[in-house]
């Protein structure tokens, strides 16, 4: 029975995801070693490749069912971290951000990373029930309270940027819980109205201003910004992706990282070294992995058992886009500047580990397609 | 799909989904072929930009040497400390405070120094101090890690002669201002905001000489401004060595002379009349010319600075081309020159009335000297006898009074090399309508006042000397210069491109004379006037007290009221004037004094130019035969 399950699952384990998400990785450990050549960084990185690999085939090898069956459990527990975070003292503030939690041996950890799993799987177990009909008014005002409970803790941090990235989690979920298409129709098009009503609204109000003020205008108008100021993030990533040019910048000895022109060179704006270094045959090459990958989880998902399956793997793969959107979006101007990571690229133990737990749980349950 | 769904269109929913993430990553694609493809070389050129540096290496100024080689003025290497600025960053002024009290420091005159650096985009560096001490560099390399920005650079500095020695003839540098590089003539030459460069004196007027051409550094610096490597180095030139026509022991006599004056103001040439070299060039009270190099910047210097501005005495006048004075007396030699060759007075017939003076309408104007009777041209000039001038005057008229000025040139600049040269005022109709608009016109008595000049002829003293070197020369009139020659100076670095060196060899050469003015005085009357003038010194005239023996020194003294007489030294005392030149039939030296509200020109105009004859004297002729057994004491 064992070597049969060996046997099996060694042909269904999906050996691409993985592969993939491992060359990410290296590739990240090579562009944060661009990035930071002085510091230990891209060793740290590597050595959280191989916690996070074997996190990952804990995971896999994991029925996800009996997971989905502790998901309260792992959900209180997750709400505890946060709130544990916050205690001056255990909570270390960094920036004016109380996110880290410190341990004896495993250095510092972000519990707004790992939180999203059990809040994942939490969605996925009341959403992950037989459908028969429409997202009822009850099931919305659940799924809200579920993630409104760790976004809240998160903002007393506090940290927007984790905390916005919470909600793709419920929007795919909801999105895949039969909510009427008008109403995803009207809140697309709210938004894409709304902003720059809410834009002229707040100039002409006075209402946006200062600091917010300045990191809009660098990404409308980036040559005429304050680039000294508030706009200097956005403006310098701008520089450094553009300088990139089509096969990267030569002369890297004097790179816009190592001269400190870039902040955050290995965290935030890992992809803006990346732009620089390998140029827009190595973006694009990211940024196909990146779609690779997702398109293999998504496949996944529509080949899962259940519906709660489908669900896990599914907002795993909303919460992947958007943290990519979001952050590459950031490192080309196009978005203000929010700390979101780049999964599998950014340096940080704890984004790694949290990203391979939660392909861990897509393998797990691609594993599982054929069992009953 | 493995599990039964009849609740939605999942499968659309799913594809929707990844439609989507697709989408994004597309636009993410997009975007970036924009900025690397697209418009990659424009960032890459920003980029470029923002960490090379071309961090200025001053170049020191040309020495200024005497006519024997003397140095007068030369540049010494002093550290500075200099705050790169951060390209990225906007100027922090928190730093103000810090940088006062740690380098002792006006916190003032620094803010001034970083509101200036806001201004201008294009600045590279604030200087935050010069002349730094040793505590100075130990307090900056202490403080590396707070303040990256900071460092120490050498630069060349002015050095001026103590006392103010020459201060009028070579003025000083200061930092070029915001007026100067709006005028096209300073832009045009490349001049930047920051340079240094001549504000004064032989300084300005051949500043394109004096000036190096600056070297840089080409260095790769990171956001901070903190260099990080040298990527090119070009050496500065410096500028060229120039000699001016000073000769620095007739200077020092020169200003020794004003020093010792009763008021401690005056003014002293001596030139050579045979080409207008200005042999000394004092001019008293002096300033010091370091104050503008080396302490300009501190709240001291400033202070300094205001009380020359506001000093009652202008000390920084240069008196010889900016002072102008009525010139008494030494008017007449020139009026005798100009009656004879205009013809109001003739060599055999010389003659005219003193009468001890004249009256014209019911007014007596009398002859300061007494009655001279009826004394030939000879005679009037060795005695100045007004009286006699009063006359000339009177036959010449006004008209002849002008052709006299236009033919020395008083009505206008000498043309010598310094900045500002003010124009002699002469008489005309115009300027009495203008000055007394209730009788605007010209009168007999205004020609009288004008012939012995203390109507309205009010001259600058080179000017007055340069007429009368002009009639020593036979009628030859020299623009007076002071400078002598330019130095070569080497090419310095290599251009591999244009196979040339960066910054060419600059070649010597010498000074340009124009062709002298030709007064074309017949010999035998310009040698009347010579005669007479050396009579003055020699035979029975007003300065026979300072004669020296075996050097014939022809000269005129000359008395130039002030508004009104008082008392002895006081504020309206007369200005006392001697000028001359030596030897009296082939001139080598002239020299003129004026010595201000001292008193008659006999007493201290006089003794002062016989002092210059006697260093010329041993100069040339040596010092053992200098004229001891003639007293020079006449006081």
């Amino acid at each position: 029975m064992v070597a049969v399950l060996q046997k099996r699952t060694i042909r269904d384990f999906d050996w691409l995801i993985a592969v993939l998400a491992i060359g990410i990785v290296c590739f990240g450990a090579w562009q944060i070693h661009n990035a930071q050549p002085t510091e230990t960084y891209w060793q740290k990185q590597l050595i959280g490749l191989g916690i996070a690999l074997v996190a990952m085939l804990g995971i896999a090898f994991t029925d996800y069912r009996r997971l989905v069956e502790l998901a309260p459990f792992l959900y209180i527990f997750g709400l505890l971290l946060l709130v544990i975070v916050l205690i001056p003292h255990v909570g270390m503030k960094i920036n004016g951000q109380r996110c880290w939690i410190k341990l004896p041996i495993a250095g510092q950890f972000q519990p707004s990373e790992f939180v999203k799993i059990p809040v994942v799987l939490m969605l996925a177990r009341y959403f992950g029930k037989h459908r028969t009909g429409g997202l009822t008014r009850k099931e919305f005002l659940v799924g809200c309270t579920i993630l409104a409970l760790p976004i809240g803790l998160i903002l007393l941090e506090p940290d927007l940027g984790q905390a916005i990235t919470y909600v793709p989690l419920l929007a795919v979920i909801l999105f895949l819980s039969s909510v009427r298409m008008w109403m995803v129709v009207a809140v697309l098009v709210a938004c894409i109205v709304g902003a720059p009503l809410a834009y002229t609204v707040g100039v002409k109000t006075g209402l946006l201003h200062g600091y917010k003020l300045e990191r809009i205008n660098v990404i409308l108008d980036p040559e005429n910004a304050d680039k000294r100021g508030f706009g200097y993030h956005t403006w310098q990533s701008i520089v450094t992706v553009g300088e990139g040019g089509l096969t990267g910048a030569r002369g890297s000895e004097y790179s816009q990282s190592s001269l400190k022109f870039l902040p955050e060179p290995h965290t935030d704006f890992i992809f803006s070294v990346t732009a620089e270094t390998t140029g827009f045959v190595g973006c694009l090459l990211l940024l196909a992995s990146y779609g690779f990958l997702l398109t293999r989880l998504i496949n996944d998902a529509r080949r899962s058992r259940d519906r709660t399956g489908m669900l896990v793997i599914m907002a795993i793969v909303g919460g992947l886009i958007f943290q990519i959107f979001i952050n590459v979006g950031m490192a080309l101007g196009m978005l203000p500047v929010i700390g979101v990571p780049l999964p599998l690229m950014s340096a940080g133990l704890s984004s790694v580990l949290a990203t391979f737990i939660a392909i861990g749980f897509a393998i797990s349950v691609q594993l599982r397609r054929f069992v009953n | 799909m493995k599990f039964v769904d009849d609740s939605q269109n999942l499968r659309v929913r799913l594809r929707l989904i990844q439609a989507a993430a697709l989408l994004m990553l597309s636009v993410l694609g997009v975007r970036l072929y924009m900025l690397q493809i697209v418009n990659g070389a424009h960032y890459s050129e920003i980029a470029e930009n923002q960490r090379i540096r071309l961090l200025p290496i001053l170049a020191p100024r040309g020495v200024i040497l005497d006519r024997n080689g003397s140095v007068l003025v030369d540049s010494r290497p002093i550290y500075s400390v200099i705050l790169s600025r951060e390209v990225t960053k906007k100027i922090d002024y928190s730093l103000i405070k810090p940088f006062a009290d740690g380098l002792q420091i006006d916190a003032e005159i620094l803010k001034e120094h970083f509101d200036q650096a806001a201004a201008s985009p294009a600045f590279e560096s604030i200087l935050i101090k010069e002349g730094v001490t040793q505590a100075d560099i130990s307090w900056v390399d202490a403080h590396q890690l707070e303040y990256p920005t900071l460092r120490i650079e050498q630069t060349p500095q002015r050095r001026y002669p103590e006392n103010g020695l020459l201060c009028h003839v070579l003025g000083y540098v200061g930092e070029i201002s915001p007026e100067q590089l709006n005028k096209p003539e300073y832009r045009d030459k490349g001049y930047k905001p920051g340079d240094v460069i001549g504000q004064g004196g032989v300084e300005a007027v051949y500043d394109e000489y004096l000036r190096g051409r600056e070297g840089y550094r080409k260095v790769i610096v990171d956001s901070r401004g903190h260099i990080q490597s040298e990527v090119e180095r070009v050496e500065p030139q410096s500028g060229q060595d120039i000699v001016i026509t000073i000769d620095l022991d007739l200077q020092k006599a020169a200003e020794e002379q004003l020093r010792k004056s009763p008021q401690g103001r005056g003014v002293v040439i001596a030139m050579d009349p045979n080409n207008g070299e200005i042999l000394a060039m004092a001019s008293a009270p002096t300033f010091d010319p370091n104050l503008f190099s080396q302490r300009i910047t501190t709240k001291e210097g400033r202070a300094e600075f205001q009380k020359l501005l506001n000093h009652p005495d202008h000390p920084l006048l240069n008196r010889a081309i900016h002072g102008r004075y009525p010139p008494g007396s030494t008017w007449k030699p020139l009026m005798a020159t100009a009656g004879l060759k205009q013809g109001a007075i003739s060599i055999d017939n010389s003659n005219l009335v003193c009468g001890g003076g004249i009256t014209i309408g019911n007014k007596f104007t009398r002859c300061m000297g007494g009655n001279h009777g009826s004394p030939n041209v000879h005679i009037a000039i060795e005695k100045s006898c007004d009286g006699y001038f009063y006359r000339l005057g009177l036959k010449m008229k006004l008209e002849g009074i002008q052709a006299m000025v236009d033919m020395f040139d008083l009505d206008k600049r000498t043309g010598i090399d310094l900045p500002h040269e003010v124009v002699s005022i002469t008489p005309s109709r115009e300027l009495k309508a203008k000055q007394t608009p209730k009788d605007p016109e010209w009168k007999d008595i205004d020609t009288v006042y004008s012939s012995f000049g203390q109507g309205q002829d009010v001259l600058t003293p080179m000017a007055l000397l340069r007429a009368h070197s002009a009639i020593g020369m036979k009628g030859h009139m020299f623009v007076p210069h002071l400078l002598k020659e330019v130095h070569a100076i080497g090419a310095v670095g290599y251009d591999p491109i244009k196979n040339a060196p960066i910054f060419p060899e600059r070649a010597a050469h010498g000074f340009e004379h124009q062709a002298p003015k030709d007064l074309r005085l017949p010999p035998d009357q310009s040698d009347v006037v010579v005669q007479a003038m050396w009579a003055v010194v020699n035979e029975a005239g007003t300065a026979t007290g300072i004669k020296l023996a075996g050097f014939d020194i022809a000269g005129k003294t000359g008395t130039a009221q002030v508004v009104s007489l008082g008392k002895e030294g006081s504020e309206h005392k007369d200005h006392s004037w001697f000028v001359s030149y030596a030897p009296a039939y082939k001139p080598e030296i002239s020299v003129v004094a004026l010595i201000e509200n001292a008193g008659l020109g006999s007493r201290f105009g006089a003794p002062a130019v016989r002092a210059m004859y006697d260093v010329y004297y041993a100069k040339t002729r040596g010092a053992k035969d200098a004229g001891n057994n003639i007293a020079m004491e006449i006081r």
